[in-house]
């Protein structure tokens, strides 16, 4: 049976043909250590390392060397809070964050730091004055998704970036969603964003971004080589070898390098456009046939939440599967956000479309829904 | 033909330079340090135009630039 692909927001699927050309190409091609020696193969590995860095750099508004490559978001994340908040700090999370923030800052709790979570309001005002309210002068960082990783809701970061800036507090922007889908980059004010490289930036699992805006030195949490200041047992101070310790994975960037330009080809608006259409044609598809979709805000990224009846998500994604879509239900690694929206212990339905999805596909999506939704659901005997 | 090798911290920041003269239409070309630094490893930029407006060009976006030595075509430092 042919399957259809609706899980974007976990990883992109498929990828450009580009993509899979760069990355056989680095297998082939580029097979020295970047950084490593002054070899042609070292040379040649380095290169296309910067070029994609270059990339990244003008995809965010950053300095090349302010752009450090991690293996995901998450690492990203980890590198970038628990190198900011130190013993006796707190730090503020949104209530609609992925786990890749709430574990994290949760960890933090038992080192001394204290974690606060600010809740998302109704609209994007009632967001802020809860922010607001919660920025004491204690505060040393505030984390904050940009678009939620359930619902797709945007959140208004630019105004967020603005009130950290007038309190002088850090803020990292967890850009998962976002990134490659509106446009995110550090003009909006925000000191760090944490992307993935694998989901709207068209690249290679294995592959994310911490970009920084350069006015925050974070400590280390891992350390090695770097290929620079080999001599001193302290880890390298400057960026990006500071936080790019050991082997960079030259494949995968390369891979990124390349959806990165895929995506700039076809346009980041059009792709948000196509995707948000699909969406669009989804909804109007589960509200005609009265099913719940969860939508709160004004503006969101090309993900839709959703629930058939009382069906369990995660029972409702496997008869999905059974008939040939594949799409994320349950908790989507966001216990927060659930908890915010009301839907645990069993989560939502999430569909998440890409450039390749198409309005057919969509509607077979629809039609079978709808038989569930009238015949009502079969459990799946074990 | 004489060469100047100036001395930069990583192999990102010899990228960015090169990208950045190469782009001005200066000739720029990356080398492996001979010698390690006073911390340790390093690359050299192999540069023909003035080394002092060079490094002026480069400080002014953030690349900063270590010693400098002047080479002959063939010799070593």
């Amino acid at each position: 049976m042919r399957q259809i692909y609706f899980d974007n927001a976990a990883t992109s699927f498929p990828k450009p043909p580009s993509v899979a050309e760069a990355v056989k190409n680095a297998v082939i091609n580029l097979g020295g250590n970047p950084g490593r020696g002054g070899h042609v193969f070292s040379q040649a590995a380095a290169k296309a390392v910067y070029d994609t860095r270059a990339e990244c750099a003008r995809l965010f508004g950053a300095e090349p060397e302010n752009v450090v490559f991690t293996q995901n978001c998450t690492h990203a994340i980890n590198l970038a809070l628990k190198g900011i908040a130190r013993p006796g700090d707190r730090i503020l999370i949104s209530s609609m964050e992925h786990n890749s923030v709430a574990r994290p800052a949760f960890a933090l709790t038992k080192k001394g730091v204290r974690a606060d979570v600010a809740e998302v309001g109704k609209n994007d005002a009632e967001t802020l004055e809860n922010l607001r309210g919660m920025m004491k002068s204690d505060v040393r960082c505030v984390v904050f998704t940009a678009a939620s990783n359930v619902t797709g809701r945007l959140m208004p970061i630019r105004e967020i970036a603005s009130l950290c800036r007038e309190r002088g507090v850090c803020l990292i922007v967890d850009g998962a969603q976002a990134a490659g889908a509106v446009p995110l980059g550090l003009g909006l004010g925000m000191n760090f964003i944490c992307v993935p490289g694998h989901k709207g930036l068209c690249g290679p699992a294995g592959t994310g971004l911490l970009i920084s805006d350069g006015e925050y030195s974070l400590s280390t949490v891992i350390e090695g080589g770097t290929g620079a200041t080999s001599g001193e047992l302290e880890q390298t101070g400057f960026m990006p070898e500071r936080l790019e310790s050991g082997t960079l994975n030259t494949v995968g960037i390369a891979g990124l390098g390349a959806g990165i330009r895929y995506l700039n080809r076809v346009g980041m608006d059009t792709v948000f456009a196509h995707e948000t259409a699909l969406c669009d044609m989804l909804i109007a598809g589960l509200k005609k046939i009265g099913e719940r979709v969860y939508r709160t805000g004004d503006r969101f990224v090309p993900i839709v939440s959703f629930n058939i009846g009382d069906i369990p998500a995660p029972a409702l994604t496997s008869r999905l599967s059974e008939g040939g879509f594949a799409l994320r239900g349950g908790l989507h690694c966001a216990l927060l956000a659930h908890k915010t929206l009301g839907t645990l212990p069993d989560g939502t339905v999430r569909f998440s479309p890409s450039v390749f999805s198409s309005e057919r596909d969509v509607a077979a999506l629809i039609n079978y829904l709808k038989k569930i939704s009238e015949t009502g659901f079969l459990p799946i005997e074990i | 033909m004489t060469y100047t090798l100036i001395s930069v911290s990583s192999v990102t920041y010899a990228m960015k330079a090169k990208n950045l003269l190469n782009g001005m239409g200066r000739y720029c070309e990356i080398e492996r340090a001979d010698r390690n630094s006073r911390t340790g490893c390093g690359y050299s930029l192999r540069v023909r135009d003035d080394p002092s407006e060079i490094c002026g060009i480069l400080g002014k976006s953030g690349i900063r630039t270590g010693e400098q030595r002047t080479v002959e075509r063939g010799g070593r430092p």
